[in-house]
């Protein structure tokens, strides 16, 4: 037998239908995504102003990622361009330096140039000038390619110099078991996970100069701790 | 005690449903205290590695990292599976024992899921200790060089579902002969238990799904499992959302227990929540996978969406405990807000316990749906924020819940009065505390970046070093809520010790009378308020979080991955 219910004259706050629609109270979160347009249903899509504010260039990626059951190229292929890639661009001292397309005369001023921040340690914000021209700029060349190799427990090419402004597509592959290749920018991090033997990609434009850990985010072995490696935006 | 609580005497009162443990045979105690006191063991032993997990994340310990990485797969397999997974189990058959009020329906076969889980424990345990680290999901791809270790771990879990499976099939055969007794059918918890106890055979069978193939390919039988990321995932969300349905029935059980008066709401739609896990559950679990690499745009938007509404049988059940507890305060006489929370019962263990679990239920909430957004996956997935924001649920939420149920349960099994409940009334508010510590450093953390499953964070001196204070307070937190929940988990321990009228005769469990006349028509408006509280606190975390990713000196293209 169930303890006596309270059946007569409900208040409005112990009534179901009232109980019910504040259970869905959750649902309303809708509205936060809806303002920075990364509200999941197209009438959404058409407040638009907010969508090109920064982060969630929603629409226009989503050609690049769709196609997401056909690989991108094999694992032995991605090798192969791996190692074109880093013949291209690594310099006798080891490192990679990968120029900006834009600007091919600056090709080898890579850093020590009039960048002062470029050599510091930690990525600090830049002046605020530059915090106005974040909103993703239409690439002027195309995408840069980029090969990094995330293995058991490194990455190649494990030092990277790159260019702000200057878009990359980074193509990805972790060759023996699943790894992370995260970019730690500041007060922040990008975190990208890689499954073992599918190459991944994704463009990136760096804003500001400065140097960016990459890290991996996905437990991979006993060296996971010094798995690493840095890329330096000029 | 409490001046709102009364031992409940007269059997011919009508019953809640946890004074019906005093109804339960010597068998059926000794059974069910096993299972509790197995349970309890695996929390204990899981508290300790987290003690010493927050150490090492807090750089106060600096073990060679195969030891760091061993300690936080035992945690995790000791504390998610081992724990939660066995209070379930005792929790489904102690309930469904009380509903039944006469003997547990296959009882040997209850039994034999004991013996089959605390075999599952002694190999899981064996083999995370003695192998490389696997975490605990037991991932093959790290075993390659050491099939036996991973032929231990998905053993063990293997046992473990095998047990638990037949204890659910007790549990519902149990529930099942309450309808032949009871007048009008199922009780709304006996549904509740029905629908919870068949949601663990799901869990079960979804277990063999994904660690089966890991089994077969580290004894020599089968292929390389290459899909156990996407079985573990299957898994993994049947795994975390189980127990927060656990917990809302435990709150409704006890809510019944402690004031007396049964939900306005009645029978009927209780039953309607309760299946509507059934419901929500299952779409929503792809937001787990937003960071995956081949998942397409589609896919990751569909599981946003349905994401919202991941919370919405919790929250409504979450409605009808608090309206009975605020009718419960309002029939003490009106008065403020703060008069009527004083007429809870809160010098019993068990509403300490629950209105903690209650509080950090809507705390981890608010963070929780920071995640569910695909857009903000590549901010926080598989960083700190993740443990920080989880432990809020695991920790708060569902295990204080049980803890509060086996406060009422245990003296009913060992006829022996709970172990000093005044001390044990203040522990859940320091596990409050720790957790809060806990989750600021674990959130702030994640927030910028620390990597959760990274022993050592240095990165050579090139990691930030406003990680450290972060992760110190990780550490601080951590210790305060492991050492507040270990004098709970003692506490419930030794009373379950049979006293000196040993199992033969029961306690009887400390619950209020059941109230025969009905409250007049009392307003509950704290509940509703809550849910607009929390729904604030959402869009601030879930603003916050776009802000963040929006300053980030980078644009990136192209989803998680392609
Ligand atoms: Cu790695």
């Amino acid at each position: 037998m169930e303890p006596t219910q309270l059946e007569s004259k409900q208040h409005l706050t112990t009534r179901r239908g009232f109980i019910a629609a504040f259970g869905f109270g959750g649902v309303a979160l809708y509205g936060a995504w809806a303002a920075y347009g990364a509200s999941p249903l197209p009438f959404t899509h058409a407040s638009g102003g907010h969508a090109a504010h920064g982060t969630a260039p929603a629409k226009a990626p989503a050609g690049h990622s769709g196609h997401g059951a056909d690989p991108l190229m094999t694992p032995d292929e991605f090798l192969r361009r791996h190692e074109a890639f880093l013949a291209r661009f690594r310099t006798p001292d080891g490192r990679v330096v990968v120029p900006a397309a834009a600007a091919p005369e600056d090709a080898h001023a890579d850093h020590g140039a009039p960048q002062p921040h470029a050599t510091h340690g930690t990525p600090t914000p830049p002046p605020a000038q530059s915090h106005a021209e974040h909103a993703p700029q239409p690439a002027d060349g195309e995408p840069l390619d980029i090969y990094l190799h995330a293995f058991r427990f490194g990455f190649t090419p494990d030092e990277m110099h790159l260019r702000a402004g200057q878009p990359y597509r980074f193509r990805m592959l972790a060759s023996d078991v699943s790894h992370g290749a995260s970019l730690q920018l500041g007060h922040a991090s990008r975190i990208v996970r890689l499954r073992a033997n599918v190459v991944s990609e994704q463009t990136i434009t760096f804003h500001r100069p400065g140097r960016v850990l990459v890290y991996c985010t996905v437990f991979c072995g006993p060296a996971h701790d010094a798995m690493s490696g840095r890329i330096v935006v000029a | 005690m409490s001046t709102t609580s009364t031992t409940m005497t007269s059997p011919r009162a009508p019953q809640t449903p946890l004074s019906r443990f005093a109804t339960l045979q010597t068998a059926d105690r000794l059974l069910c205290g096993v299972l509790i006191a197995l349970s309890l063991f695996a929390l204990a032993l899981g508290i300790a590695y987290g003690v010493a997990m927050a150490l090492v994340r807090s750089g106060l310990l600096a073990p060679a990292p195969d030891t760091g990485y061993r300690v936080l797969t035992l945690h995790g397999t000791t504390a998610f599976f081992y724990w939660l997974y066995t209070a379930q189990a005792a929790t489904v058959l102690l309930l469904a024992a009380a509903e039944k009020k006469g003997a547990l329906a296959l009882r040997g076969l209850a039994w034999a899921g004991t013996a089959l889980i605390a075999a599952g424990f002694v190999l899981s345990e064996l083999a995370a200790i003695a192998g490389p680290p696997l975490l605990y999901e037991a991932n093959p791809e790290l075993g390659t060089d050491d099939p036996r270790t991973v032929a231990g771990m998905t053993g063990g879990y293997l046992l473990l579902a095998a047990g638990f499976a037949l204890i659910a099939l007790s549990s519902i055969a149990t529930v099942l002969a309450t309808r032949r007794q009871a007048d009008g059918g199922l009780s709304a918890l006996g549904f509740g238990l029905l629908a919870w106890a068949g949601f663990l055979i799901v869990s079960a069978v979804a277990a063999v799904n994904a660690f089966l193939p890991g089994l077969l390919w580290a004894s020599g039988f089968g292929a390389f499992p290459h899909a156990a990321t996407t079985d573990w995932h299957i898994l993994f969300h049947n795994l975390h959302y189980l127990p927060l349905m656990a917990t809302v029935l435990v709150w409704y059980a006890l809510a019944q227990d402690l004031t007396g008066i049964s939900p306005a709401t009645g029978t009927a739609f209780s039953k309607i929540v309760f299946a509507s896990y059934l419901v929500f559950v299952p779409p929503t679990s792809l937001y787990h996978m937003f960071l995956e690499p081949g998942l397409p745009e589609s896919v990751r938007v569909a599981g946003s969406l349905l994401s919202l509404f991941v919370s919405v049988p919790t929250l409504i059940a979450f409605l009808i405990v608090v309206a009975s507890l605020e009718i419960h305060t309002r029939a003490g006489g009106e008065g403020g807000m703060r008069a009527r929370l004083r007429r809870l019962p809160w010098d019993n263990p068990a509403m300490a316990n629950m209105g903690v679990a209650i509080l950090t239920m809507l705390i981890g909430l608010a963070f929780a749906f920071v995640l569910i957004q695909e857009k903000l996956a590549p901010l926080l997935s598989d960083t700190m924020f993740v443990p920080g924001y989880f432990h809020f649920f695991a920790v708060g939420t569902v295990t204080q819940s049980f803890i509060a149920m086996l406060a009422m349960a245990v003296p009913a099994v060992s006829g022996r009065p709970l172990w000093r409940p005044r001390l044990l009334c203040v522990m859940p508010w320091i596990v409050l505390a720790g957790l809060l510590l806990f989750g600021a450093g674990g959130l702030g953390a994640g927030l910028m970046g620390v990597p959760r499953r990274v022993v050592d964070i240095g990165y050579g001196g090139e990691a930030p070093a406003i990680w450290r204070p972060f992760m110190a307070m990780v550490g601080i937190g951590g210790v305060l809520f492991a050492s507040a929940l270990a004098v709970s988990v003692f506490g419930v321990l030794r009373s379950l010790v049979p006293g000196r009228r040993g199992l033969a005769a029961a306690a009887e469990p400390h619950v209020a009378a059941a109230r025969s006349a009905a409250a007049p028509a009392a307003a509950a408006w704290t509940g509703p308020l809550a849910v607009v509280l929390l729904v604030a606190a959402m869009y601030g975390a879930t603003i916050g979080a776009f802000e963040l990713m929006q300053s980030l000196p980078v644009t990136a293209a192209g989803g998680g991955a392609h």
